[in-house]
This record gives structure tokens, C-alpha cells and sequence, in this order.
């Protein structure tokens, strides 16, 4: 899903010329457009990377800092005000919540699950996928098969078989959706690295003695690590949409904690009067979902441009 | 006798980044009726990019100037529409990786059957018959069997000969070989430019043929044309330009070339230095002085401050130098 | 001779220069053989499959086949293992919480749950290959029953959504990626970008906003089966499809485009502008189908992210699918349904994934020559 260089530059009549050899047709793929291409990608990449960091900024600094109403507790009396209600930004819930600091502490809730299954992933799954990729013979075999029942496993089913049984909170939402991300990452790993392991640094290191498990750390990990890096950002949202789906059928954080999906689903029982209490959170999703979408497209934009 | 292709002062230029490149610079030459015309140089002196920017097969940020006048029609600077009624029709090109050029998804023979179509309105099994037709041209056995196969069925030299067939789709007068031979081992390599010159005998054909081969230039061109930095540097019928060189570069470049009948472990003489590189601030014209001056052994002070310009002598030869040799023959290891 | 020749190509292959190297008289038996001959290359589809290749497939097919067999078991016993490591108590679910606890091992012992995991599973399975896939804790049902009732739903909703991300993916890919960096390719860019950012149960809810609380063009709840009309059935489907289809339209898209500008980079593009042929023959012709493989690939690795996509859709929508069945199948620990829905998604994904091999060995001839069920 790589946004490509700008290498595709169209002739008159619409389509793109070939790269020709030599230094004169080289150039013709730096072409104008490059500098304003450049320009673009440099945006592409800092303006996402910006907006996260004020994301995760805004959701664990702010309360500490500024003064949030708390996400709970909030008296009966003070429910359902509008936004831009005194007091409440955005308003508050049925249970006289503030909107706005849920919003906060649910972003909180969304940013943890996304760094812990992800970073659980790329450890655990990284691993298991690149011994898969990088052995041969029977481990790889039985490993394979075992990738392969797990990528037919619907994963949701997975996940929330999981914490249907352990219960709500979100650290069990974590473990249930890590095996969601465990496969995923040890199938990119294991691709990255059959890729890679017939190249002639790793048949070098291998000649020269090294031991498998060094040339695995450290010369087949670094080599994959942009990969999984960027692959992570865009785990990270599907990881964060499915914490809402679980919080939204009751089986993530429960109420009145405050998460975006249970935030959604206690909404949506108002949604024709209040629809905004179903709206904000859901944009809420929406745009961290896309940032890190965007982020983790630029990156790749950039690693394979390199 | 009228020349099919005119190109004067044919230049390309691109803007990466604000500069400029010159990739091809102030290009001249003709092709006659008939005749086989090489432009001979090393990657980066802009063979390439000269042929394509006559077939409009740039990218849109080259900025092509000049004129390439195709039996009497100016391509340069030509719409999209027209250029292509004249692409495959009048001028048709080939490539140097025919494993490439052709869409390993589709049969062979229908893609030369489009190449008809695209510019006569025949029926499908007419242009299967005419594409059936073009196989037994260009010698391909079992020309039947042939169309319903796929690319990647064929060895090189066939699927070179299938891009032959589909460029002579429409009996083009014009025929340019963009390294048509480079990708093929020796001895198909010389099949092919046989078929070229025995199909260019029988259809009164032009041929433009870019290479880096010297010993194909000598043994099949006309009028050959050597280019470095983007500019000609050496133009001259074949027997004159190697019997006759004059060009420093020439000559280095035939030196360079493996003999048999030098003794064995003798060094190869190589060009010392690189090609220079090409990219300019923007809105200058092309640097001055010879481009070659860095690297050529009788360059002096006024090669580096002037830029030599071509010249054509009495025998036809035209050279850009200010101390050219005195016609020295070489002879080429010719066609293996 | 038909079977000899595929193998003839294969060795033969990359020999120089065969042209010389056929004697006349086998001139008239190779073009007897099946698959060449004066059938040309644009007549029906299946005609552009050569017999003797059919086989070819065949053995594709099979090939896939064999290695399902032990990814379907897989995926049953993982399911039952998770399921029994789960604290909860079937018995205990169904009978609710005012239950006594006589009651319960009353029922454990009727349901058979008080035997061991292994036996037990070795049951399910025993029967499950004949056909027999048990009945439901709960109700009773024949699990067969509520599939039959349930799967159509489903399918015709994940069908739905197919089509409309092909739909969206297809012809906007195709027109970006003629001009990338263009005005078109910039606005659709932003918005598959946002588009495929979007949950799918998010899409929902703001699509019921939009639609049947303002707007009133789709029901909000429930299905229309066939029987009661099938433009009604369809409304009843359109919103729960565009929630689904719509993300992962947008995420075809970006695929499909970089696929298609990567291909237009191709010396084969060149030789078709080359040839003279319209930009748009050169794009629809030769770069798109070129660029397929990619998306068949995705397709099929996404199957699973669609099938559990509709747990959630479903029961925004209300609609009586499987998804729905499924989550309440996990809350009442009802395990032979449980197992049932699991082992048709199974199946589901390893039918589609042989379908997508097939797929690119129809559509990449380089597949069937070289290593069929690679």
C-alpha cells in the first residue's frame, strides 16, 4: 500500500515513460514534480506524527495538567447538557459524565491497547516469525501450520472468546486482541525474512560462522524492523478499532469506565435526540485511526523510496 | 534520396530539483530511405533519450525542443491524438528487453493483433491472419501455434523476433532499435540483425539503430552518429568514421574494445575519468568547452574554455574537436 | 502428446533459439495439440483455459485442498481448547444465575460436560465429518439447522460488501492511477485515506444516523428475505454492506492504484504506448489486469477480517446471521454451535483462498506452465 515515488510521470497521451538507462534518463525520474513531491512527502509524514504526539499528549497530560472534570462520578443532575455547556465542553452524558474528560481517558484507554498489542506483537510475533522464515525443514513445517490456522482463525471470535471468558478491563482486552497481532506480525516476519535470507550478507554471516541465533538478532531483526515498525502503526489502529468493537459489546472496559467503544454503545441508545454523544466519540476513533493510518503509509513511502 | 527522418538540433532537457539537465543537446542527423543510420555511446550521452523523445515516450517533465521531421511531418511538439496514429504506424520502436516488452499476461499473438487494429480497421481474424503473416516474416516456426502462446513460452531471440513482427505490423518506413540486441547472446544476437537487414532489403525500411556495440555499428550501419554528454560528437558514413577516425573519444572507445589478436593478458586501455555529469543551475546553457576535455589525452586550454562544434569535412565526416586525430584506421573485431 | 508438450515447454524452455529446432513434420502434430491450433486468443473465457492445462488446475486445486484438511481440523480444535480453557460454565449460562447448584450438575451431566476435553472433542469431531454437527446447548436446534437458516444471511451480506468494495476499488484506482499526483488522484487519496480508517461499526452507526433516523431511505433493522421482494431485500442489506464494503473498498483502492502506477512503470506499458494503442486500451488492457494479483492476494488474506466483521454489523443491524449467532454462541459457552460457525469459516477461508490460486493461475499463464500449486 506504498504511495510511490514519483516515478510513474506521465507522457502526452496520459501514461508514464520507462527509467531508460544512464545518468540522462535517471534524471527524468526527478523530474519537476520532485521537488513539490518532496515537499508533499515531508508533510505526509511530520503532519501525522505531529497531530499523535498532540493526541497522546492531550489524553495523558491535559487532565494531569489542565483542570478536567473526572470521567466518573459525574451527578445525575448535570446529565445530558449540550455542548458547550458551561463547565463541559462537550457536554455530558446521561449519567452527568463530562464528555470531554471521558473522551480523554477513553483516548488513553485506545492509545495503551494500541502500543501494548503491538509492541507484544512485533516481540512475540517477530520472533516466532522469523524462526519460522529463517528454519527449514520440520520446525518450519509444523510452524507454518500453525501460522496458517491461525490466519483462518476469525480473529474477532478469538478475541472476544477471550474476554468473554476473562471478563471485561482493558488489561484482558489486551491479551485477547495480542492474539490478533502475535500472527499477524510472525506472518510479516516470516515473509520479511524469506526474503531475506537468501541474500548474500545473511549467506556471509552464516559462512563466516556466526551463530544462528546472532545472525537472527542481529542481522535479520534490524533489517526487518522498518517493516514491522510501520505495519505497527497501522496494527496499532485496527487495535484500537477493535478495543471499540469490544467495549461497544460490553466485553472491553466496562461502564462506567470511560472508553470510546463503550462510550459509542451507551450512545447509541439516544441516538436519534443526542446523536452526538454517539458522533464525537466515533470521530474520536476516526481520526486517531487515521493518523496513524497516515503515518504509517508515509513511513513506508519513505523506507522504500529509500 | 529523400530522407525518411530529419532531426535538427533535437534537445532534451529536464529540472530535477531546479537545476537542469541537458540530456540531450542540440541532436543532427538524417536517415535516408533504406538506410541504416547507428547513434553509438555510452549510457548517459542520451541515445536513448533522443529516440524516445521522438517517439514522444518521455515523461512529461522532459522538455524536448527542436524538430524530428517524419516523412514530412514535425513530431515534436505533437498532440497526443496525433502522435499516436503515427506511433506503430509510421515509426515503430523495439527494445532491448523483450522479456519485458511484452505483457506476460496475454497471448503474443493478439498483442500484435491490437498493433494492427489500433490503426486499421480490420477484423479480429483478419489481423490474426495478417499477425500469422508477420511470424512467418520474421521467421518464427509454427507461426499458428505460435499466436495463441504466451511470452514467456519463447527464448529471447524469439520473443525478439515477435517484437520485430509487431513493429513491422504496419510496414512502418521507420524502425528504431533501441539496443535491440544487447540482451541476447552473440550468436542470436547476429541472427536478428540479419533478419533486420534481410526485412530492410525487402521492405525498403529505415533503421535507426542505438547501440554501445561499435562492431554492430560497423557492420551493419550506413552512416553511423557517436554521442557523448548528450551531444554528437562524431558523424560520418560508417566506412569513414572507422576507417577515418577523428574523434579522440572514437578512438578511445575502439581501443577499449577486446581484439583477438592482441596478446593475451595485455591490459584492456580503458577512459580514464567519468562521463561528466550533466545537471546545471537552472537557466544556464550547456557548460562550456569540450565535454569530453577531463578525460581526452590531447585536450588543451582552449578545449577547456571553448566548446568545439560539429563540423563536416569534405568526405562527409563531421567531428566537434579542435585537435582531431589524423585519420587513423582501426580495425573492428566485426560481427561475432 | 497434449500432456508431453506442457512437459516439453517446461524443459525446453529456455533453450536458445528454438525456431530452427522443430522438424516439419512435427509442425502438423504441434498444431494439432490442444490449446493451440486456429482457436484465437478472444473467444469465452473458458476457451482461454487449454485442456491439457485444466489438469494443471486440477492439481492446483487439489494441492490446496490437501494442505486445508489439516487447517480446518486446526482451527475446530483450537476453537474447542480456548473454549474449555474459558472460565465460564455452560450449564451454569443456560440455566442463569438463580440456578441451584444441583441443577447445574444435573445439567452438566445431561450435556455430557463433566467428560473429558479430548473425549469430548473426539465426539464432536467423530460426528462432525459425517455431517452431524450436534445441536445446540441451548435450544436444541440442530446446529445444521441454524446454519442453514443463518449462512445465507451472512454470505449475502459479505457478498454485498464484496461487490461494493470492488466497485469502488476497481474503477477509482484505475482512473488515479492514470495521473497520479492529479486532481483526481489527490481527492480520492483523502478520502480512501479517511475511508479506510473508519470501523467498520462506526461507519454503521453514522450511516443509520444519516440514512434511516434523517433520512429514512434504509431500514435500520432487520432483513428482508428474498421471498418478500428483491428490492426490499437488498435495502434491507444496502447500509450493513456500504459499513463493511466501504473501508475495505477504500483499502482495495490504494492497493489496486500503487499496483496499477507500479505496472505503468513496465516495459510492456511502453511497447503498447509504442504500438500506438489509446492510453485508455494501454490502462484497461494491459497495466490493470497486470495488477490484479496483488488484490487477489489481500482478498484472500482478508476473508477472516469479513467474516468477523459481521459479528458486530449484524447486530447493530439486527440482522439474523451468523455473526450473531456466533456472539451469543461464545456467551452461553454453546460449543457445538460454536464449533459449527468456527469450522464453516474455516472452510470459507480456505475455499476462498483455493479460489484465489485458481484465480491467478487463470489469470497469470507464467503460474500454469511453471509450478502448478506453488
Amino acid at each position: 500500500m506504498t504511495i510511490p515515488v514519483n516515478d510513474a510521470l506521465p507522457v502526452p497521451g496520459g501514461l508514464p515513460a520507462p527509467g531508460g538507462p544512464g545518468v540522462a534518463d535517471a534524471a527524468a525520474a526527478s523530474g519537476a514534480a520532485r521537488g513539490r513531491g518532496r515537499l508533499r512527502r515531508s508533510l505526509a509524514l511530520c503532519l501525522p506524527a505531529g497531530f499523535l504526539i498532540l493526541l497522546i499528549a492531550a489524553c495523558f497530560l491535559w487532565p494531569l495538567v489542565g483542570s478536567v472534570p473526572s470521567p466518573v462520578g459525574g451527578s445525575v443532575l448535570d446529565s445530558s447538557l449540550p455542548i458547550g455547556s458551561p463547565g463541559h465542553l462537550l457536554g455530558t452524558d446521561a449519567d452527568g459524565n463530562d464528555i470531554f474528560s471521558r473522551l480523554l481517558y477513553g483516548g488513553r484507554v485506545s492509545l495503551e491497547v494500541g502500543a501494548a498489542t503491538q509492541l507484544i506483537g512485533i516481540a512475540l510475533g517477530g520472533l516466532i516469525g522469523m524462526i519460522a522464515g529463517f528454519s527449514r525443514g520440520l520446525l518450519a513445517a509444523v510452524l507454518m501450520r500453525v501460522l496458517d490456522v491461525l490466519i483462518a482463525f476469525p480473529s474477532l471470535v478469538l478475541a472476544l472468546a477471550i474476554a468473554e471468558g476473562l471478563g471485561p478491563g482493558e488489561l484482558h482486552v489486551i491479551w485477547a486482541l495480542s492474539f490478533y497481532s502475535v500472527p499477524a506480525f510472525a506472518r510479516l516476519a516470516r515473509a520479511g525474512t524469506l526474503k531475506l535470507r537468501d541474500q548474500n550478507f545473511m549467506l556471509a554471516a552464516s559462512l563466516g560462522g556466526t551463530p544462528r541465533w546472532r545472525i537472527v538478532l542481529l542481522h535479520l531483526a534490524p533489517n526487518l524492523l522498518p517493516q514491522l515498525l510501520t505495519f505497527a502503526l497501522l496494527g496499532a489502529g485496527v487495535a484500537i478499532i477493535q478495543e471499540g468493537a469490544l467495549s461497544f459489546l460490553s466485553l472491553g472496559v466496562p461502564p462506567p469506565g470511560a472508553s470510546w467503544g463503550n462510550m459509542i454503545a451507551s450512545g447509541e441508545q439516544t441516538m436519534s435526540v443526542q446523536p452526538a454523544l454517539v458522533i464525537i466519540p466515533c470521530l474520536a476513533l476516526l481520526i486517531t485511526v487515521a493518523t496513524l493510518n497516515l503515518l504509517g503509509d508515509a513511513l513506508r513511502a519513505r523506507w522504500s523510496a529509500r | 534520396m529523400t530522407a525518411v527522418l530529419e532531426v535538427r538540433e533535437l534537445s532534451v532537457r529536464y529540472r530535477p530539483r531546479g537545476r537542469v539537465v541537458h540530456a540531450v543537446d542540440s541532436l543532427s542527423y538524417s536517415v535516408g530511405a533504406g538506410r541504416t543510420v547507428a547513434i553509438i555511446g555510452e549510457s548517459g550521452s542520451g541515445k536513448t533519450a533522443s529516440s524516445r523523445a521522438i517517439m514522444g515516450l518521455l515523461p512529461r517533465s522532459a522538455q524536448v525542443s527542436g524538430s524530428a521531421v517524419l516523412n514530412g511531418i514535425e513530431l515534436i511538439g505533437l498532440g497526443a491524438r496525433e502522435l499516436r496514429r503515427h506511433r506503430g504506424h509510421d515509426v515503430a520502436m523495439i527494445f532491448q528487453d523483450p522479456a519485458r516488452s511484452l505483457n506476460p499476461t496475454m497471448r503474443v499473438g493478439p498483442q500484435i493483433a491490437e498493433a494492427i487494429r489500433a490503426h486499421r480497421p480490420i477484423s479480429r481474424a483478419a489481423a490474426r491472419e495478417r499477425a500469422i503473416e508477420l511470424f512467418r516474416l520474421v521467421r518464427l516456426s509454427a507461426p499458428e501455434q505460435r499466436y495463441s502462446e504466451y511470452p514467456h513460452q519463447f527464448s529471447g531471440g524469439m520473443r525478439q523476433r515477435v517484437m520485430i513482427a509487431m513493429a513491422l505490423s504496419c510496414s512502418p518506413r521507420l524502425l528504431i532499435a533501441d539496443e535491440a540486441t544487447t540482451a541476447l547472446d552473440v550468436t542470436t544476437q547476429a541472427q536478428i540483425m540479419r533478419l533486420l537487414t534481410g526485412l530492410q532489403a525487402q521492405l525498403g525500411m529505415a533503421i535507426l539503430m542505438i547501440s554501445h556495440d561499435l562492431g554492430l555499428a560497423a557492420s551493419f550501419a550506413d552512416d553511423v552518429v557517436v554521442m557523448y554528454a548528450g551531444r554528437a560528437v562524431e558523424r560520418a558514413p560508417a566506412r569513414e568514421l572507422f576507417g577515418n577516425v577523428r574523434m579522440p573519444y572514437t578512438s578511445a572507445l575502439l581501443g577499449a574494445v577486446p581484439r583477438l589478436d592482441r596478446a593475451a593478458h595485455t591490459p584492456l586501455p580503458v577512459i580514464g575519468g567519468r562521463p561528466p555529469v550533466l545537471s546545471a543551475p537552472p537557466g544556464s546553457a550547456p557548460s562550456a568547452g569540450c565535454p569530453f576535455a577531463a578525460r581526452c589525452p590531447r585536450a588543451d586550454d582552449r578545449c577547456e574554455r571553448e566548446r568545439p562544434e560539429l563540423a563536416e569535412d569534405e568526405a562527409g565526416h563531421a567531428y566537434a574537436c579542435w585537435h582531431p586525430l589524423a585519420g587513423s584506421s582501426h580495425e573492428i573485431s566485426g560481427e561475432a | 502428446m497434449g500432456a508431453g508438450r506442457v512437459h516439453e515447454q517446461v524443459t525446453v524452455r529456455e533453450s536458445s533459439n528454438r525456431s530452427g529446432s522443430v522438424p516439419p513434420s512435427d509442425a502438423g502434430a504441434a498444431a494439432a495439440a490442444p490449446g493451440s491450433g486456429d482457436r484465437s486468443g478472444g473467444a469465452s473465457p473458458l476457451s482461454r483455459v487449454p485442456r491439457v492445462l485444466r489438469s494443471s488446475l486440477l492439481r492446483v486445486a487439489g494441492r490446496r485442498l490437501l494442505t486445508a484438511i489439516p487447517v480446518v481440523w486446526g482451527v475446530t480444535f483450537l476453537t474447542f481448547a480456548v473454549l474449555n480453557l474459558l472460565p465460564g460454565d455452560a450449564a451454569q449460562a443456560l440455566l442463569g444465575a438463580d440456578a441451584t447448584p444441583q441443577e447445574v450438575a444435573r445439567l452438566r451431566v445431561e450435556l455430557h460436560l463433566n467428560e473429558p476435553f479430548l473425549t469430548r472433542y473426539g465426539h464432536w469431531l467423530g460426528s462432525a465429518v459425517t455431517g452431524h454437527l450436534g445441536s445446540s446447548l441451548g435450544s436444541g436446534q440442530l446446529v445444521t439447522t441454524i446454519l442453514a437458516q443463518r449462512l445465507p444471511v451472512t454470505f449475502e451480506l459479505i457478498l454485498y460488501a464484496f461487490v461494493i468494495s470492488l466497485v469502488i476499488a476497481i474503477p477509482v484506482a484505475t482512473v488515479a492511477a492514470r495521473r497520479p499526483g492529479g486532481v483526481f488522484d489527490s481527492i480520492t487519496t483523502f478520502i480512501t485515506m479517511i475511508g479506510l480508517s473508519i470501523a467498520p461499526y462506526i461507519l454503521a452507526l453514522l450511516l443509520i444516523l444519516l440514512f434511516s433516523v434523517d433520512l429514512a431511505l434504509f431500514p435500520a433493522l432487520g432483513w428482508t428475505p428474498v421471498s418478500g421482494g428483491l428490492g426490499a431485500n437488498l435495502r434491507s442489506l444496502t447500509l450493513p454492506a456500504l459499513s463493511l464494503g466501504f473501508p475495505i473498498g477504500c483499502f482495495y483502492t490504494r492497493l489496486l492504484r500503487a499496483d496499477v502506477i507500479e505496472q505503468l512503470g513496465e516495459d510492456y506499458v511502453v511497447t503498447a504506448v509504442a504500438k500506438g494503442l489509446p492510453s485508455w486500451r494501454v490502462l484497461v488492457r494491459h497495466a490493470v489486469p497486470n495488477s490484479m494479483f496483488g488484490l487477489i492476494t489481500v482478498v484472500a488474506l482478508n476473508v477472516g477480517t469479513l467474516l468477523g466483521g459481521t459479528v458486530i454489523v449484524e447486530q447493530i443491524f439486527g440482522l439474523p446471521g451468523v455473526g450473531q449467532e456466533l456472539f451469543q454462541a461464545i456467551q452461553t459457552r454453546d460449543f457445538p454451535v460454536l464449533e459449527g460457525i468456527v469450522a464453516v469459516f474455516a472452510v470459507v477461508v480456505v475455499v476462498v483462498g483455493l479460489l484465489a490460486d485458481l484465480l491467478y493461475a487463470v489469470l497469470d499463464p507464467r503460474i500454469r506452465y511453471d509450478n502448478p500449486g506453488q
